[in-house]
């Protein structure tokens, strides 16, 4: 590389990663924000936010790209994003932040300042786009569905797996595929008297279990008191997942995705 | 201020007559304060450095708690940061105060009853919060990295800033977390910053005017052609004294995922390296991950052990790696005793000549996806874990897990480039046999817990599971002895200590403190 061409891409990487000097910025389309609103905005994301999701927001250790989230694109005005973040996410790992709401008006701004300058042709947006993972054999995922990974113990393409192309595209149906988070679990619980209860698992350690009975209530008991079991059909999926290979992955990615129904 | 200050303000207006009244009691405060050289030896009142001691074993010599007793621990204290940031730092203990921070904080509270003496707070700025693990202590001083990556240095007694000194530049991408190590009159300090190609350091510190003493670099430049970047220094190191030899774990190279600009081995990323605390030159180096392209720093603590190695005396250095193997170190010369995978990895074609995973290029990040095991988290992470010398166990709280790993060209070759995401993952706490590498005993902990371990020559094993329960265990098979609910999963790894003949056991949770303690009419006395 020249030295031009190296000082030019530090630069770009720069204005990418070091947030927009304002020469750059009354050059760019006019912004949708204040940008003294994006700079507060961007400052509490990088204390808070940028390890997860990167500085620019386009992914990080473990965190979603932002730039490209469907959540991000549907958002108007922290309609969305802001109760992701009061809440946070504590099936994803993501914690829940307590910041006023002039915080997270400048949160929002600077996310979607972000997925803007990502859009543009020069943006270094990172991350996965459905076709980068449609790189596998449909016929090979077919045969793989029918036989060695037994999906069609609890799956049937004609059953709750057509239309899944439709439904799921991409790295969300990749995710799901390979393990589906908060998947419903059943526990049985039998008491003292015999008496056993049923419902969806609400939570499981060491000492106490608990669910959903029937009619919506929660109910718990410590485990030296009672037996239980607990049907998962999930834990299916993580069998799977040292008996993969890779190609097997994306033949099965392949095949749902042409259980597309038109 | 504290206590005292207050009570002398409220009593005696005037500042000279406030000096007078205070200087006579400044002799004996003078005597709080950390001689270096007790570091060498720790009293079992103390807990004065990062890791309880040099030797990174977390194992304490404290026997009040015990498998028989163990079910009538309570609470002794609790404190609250009153912070929205979760704990995640080893307090110090001397003269019976503690030392512990979040980020941006620093607080001294008394160990005997949870009361503050003084709280600290840096000002605002831009550097990664997402973490900080402690203080160190020099004489009247700590030592406290910030996250814009200043190191400063406050005044024990009330919380005063001595001096504040720039270790890194934070907009170039450097953060800080790290607790400091002390080693002679060297505080030893590291750095992180894995989004932006930088190059990883350690630097040793004049405890007293902040000068620096030496550097060391553990990736060239940026710009050097076909190097890496990176190595970040994040995690406290351990020292040997009769070596003279201070051992440390540098990070993954940058660009993370994507390695066509750093072709080979990518030295010292992804290391585990042995330097002369006294010059900072190189004494020998090991790297658990060479070539990384997953982002599994090798800063996990590395664990001096001294003892039989297969019917041979042995100076050990042991580290269970984020990359999901447990190595066995000769420590004199760093060369491999043992090298074994303690969980689910499928990324290495086998084991070289030096004792080192040989990665599979086929498991490098790919436009497709590559499903890899351990994830980006790892099999373990900065929690540390804990050598118990009675049964020869290394106890450490693993991640079985998968993930996938994408890159392309158009993700560049800068910082992060390419995208990762865990898709499976538990927690266990395993014993390690560490003759042989094997899985003496587990314990399921629940989906996503990742606490440190603590254990006691009584017999015991601290640590916590994914439900917030906080956990006592028998070292000897795992199983359950006592538990609490704490209101969250534990991020800290636990301490001991023992005041007033009564054992504390720490735990920080969430934003809280807890002292747990046998109740005071039981105490074995």
């Amino acid at each position: 590389m020249s030295v031009l061409r190296r000082c030019l891409l530090s630069a770009l990487l720069a204005v990418v990663f070091l947030g927009v000097p304002r020469g750059w910025a009354q050059a760019a389309p006019p912004p949708a924000f204040d940008p003294a609103l994006i700079q507060a905005g961007r400052q509490l994301f990088q204390q808070n936010c940028a390890f997860c999701h990167g500085r620019d927001a386009g992914g990080g250790e473990t965190g979603p790209d932002l730039t490209r989230s469907a959540l991000v694109a549907a958002d108007h005005g922290g309609d969305k994003i802001n109760a992701v973040v009061r809440s946070g996410r504590p099936d994803k790992g993501m914690p829940k932040f307590e910041f006023s709401d002039a915080q997270l008006d400048g949160l929002v701004a600077f996310i979607h300042t972000q997925a803007i300058k990502a859009k543009s042709p020069n943006g270094g947006r990172r991350g996965v786009d459905a076709a980068d993972l449609l790189t596998g054999n449909v016929a090979a995922g077919e045969a793989f569905f029918n036989g060695a990974g037994h999906c069609t113990s609890c799956h049937a393409a004609s059953g709750d797996m057509a239309g899944i192309g439709n439904r799921l595209q991409g790295l969300k149906l990749e995710e799901r595929l390979l393990y589906p988070w908060g998947a419903p679990a059943t526990l049985t619980v039998t008491l003292p008297s015999g008496e056993t209860v049923t419902g969806r698992l609400a939570h499981r350690d060491e000492f106490t279990v608990a669910l959903r009975d029937a009619s919506g209530w929660y109910r718990s008991w410590p485990v030296s008191e009672v037996h239980y079991t607990v049907a998962e059909p999930a834990e299916a999926h993580a069998n799977l997942l040292d008996k993969y290979t890779d190609a097997d992955i994306h033949n099965l990615i392949a095949y749902l995705h042409s259980l597309r129904q038109r | 201020m504290t206590i005292l200050d207050r009570l002398f303000r409220s009593c005696v207006p005037g500042a000279v007559l406030y000096a007078a009244l205070a200087a006579p009691l400044a002799v004996p405060l003078d005597a709080q304060g950390l001689d270096p050289a007790t570091l060498l030896h720790p009293t079992a009142d103390s807990w004065p450095l990062y890791h309880g001691d040099y030797s990174g074993r977390r194992h304490s010599p404290l026997t009040q708690i015990t498998p028989t007793n163990v079910h009538a621990l309570g609470l002794a204290w609790a404190f609250q940061t009153q912070q929205p940031a979760t704990l995640k730092s080893s307090p110090l203990l001397v003269h019976g105060v503690l030392y512990f921070t979040v980020p941006d904080n620093v607080w001294a509270v008394d160990a005997r009853s949870g009361q503050q003496i003084w709280h600290y707070t840096y000002h605002p700025n831009i550097g990664m919060h997402i973490g900080h693990r402690g203080v160190a202590m020099y004489k009247d001083w700590l030592y406290f990295e910030t996250p814009d990556a200043h190191l400063l240095c406050l005044n024990a007694k009330d919380g005063t800033l001595r001096w504040d000194v720039v270790l890194a530049d934070v907009n170039q991408g450097y953060w800080s977390t790290m607790a400091p190590l002390i080693v002679h009159n060297h505080v030893i300090v590291g750095v992180s910053g894995d989004f932006d190609n930088l190059r990883g350091f350690l630097k040793a510190i004049d405890p007293d005017t902040g000068k620096l003493q030496w550097e060391w670099d553990s990736t060239p430049p940026a710009g050097t052609p076909g190097a890496p970047t990176g190595g970040m220094t994040w995690m406290t190191g351990t020292y040997d004294p009769d070596l003279n030899l201070v051992y440390w774990g540098t990070g993954n190279p940058t660009p993370v995922l994507t390695a066509t600009t750093r072709p080979g081995d990518d030295l010292y990323t992804c290391s585990i390296v042995a330097l002369d605390p006294d010059t900072g030159k190189l004494v020998w180096a090991f790297q658990p991950s060479p070539h990384d392209t997953h982002d599994w720093d090798a800063v996990e603590t590395p664990v001096l052990v001294d003892g039989d190695f297969h019917g041979q005396p042995r100076h050990m250095l042991m580290q269970t790696s984020r990359n999901g193997y447990f190595f066995v170190l000769d420590r004199t010369n760093g060369k491999s005793l043992l090298t074994a995978p303690f969980g689910p990895v499928n990324w290495a074609l086998g084991i070289d000549a030096q004792g080192r995973p040989i990665p599979n290029p086929a498991k490098e990040p790919a436009p497709d996806g590559r499903l890899l095991a351990p994830d980006e988290g790892g099999l373990t992470n900065y929690r540390s874990p804990s050598f118990d010398p009675r049964t020869g166990l290394f106890l450490v709280n693993a991640h079985p897990s998968y993930g996938i790993y994408f890159a392309k060209p158009a993700d560049g070759t800068f910082g992060w480039a390419g995208a990762d995401y865990g898709v499976w993952g538990k927690s266990v706490l395993e014993a390690i046999d560490y003759q042989t590498g094997k899985l003496r005993w587990t314990h399921e902990l629940g989906r996503g817990s990742g606490a440190g371990v603590l254990s006691t020559e009584s017999g015991l094993t601290f640590t916590a599971d994914s439900s917030g329960n906080v956990l006592a265990l028998a070292t000897a098979d795992g199983h359950t002895l006592w538990h609490a609910g704490a209101g969250a999963g534990m991020e800290t790894s636990p301490i001991t200590y023992e005041l007033d003949g009564r054992q504390y056991v720490l735990t920080g949770v969430g934003g809280v403190l807890y002292a747990w303690a046998l109740p005071e009419t039981s105490a074995a006395r």
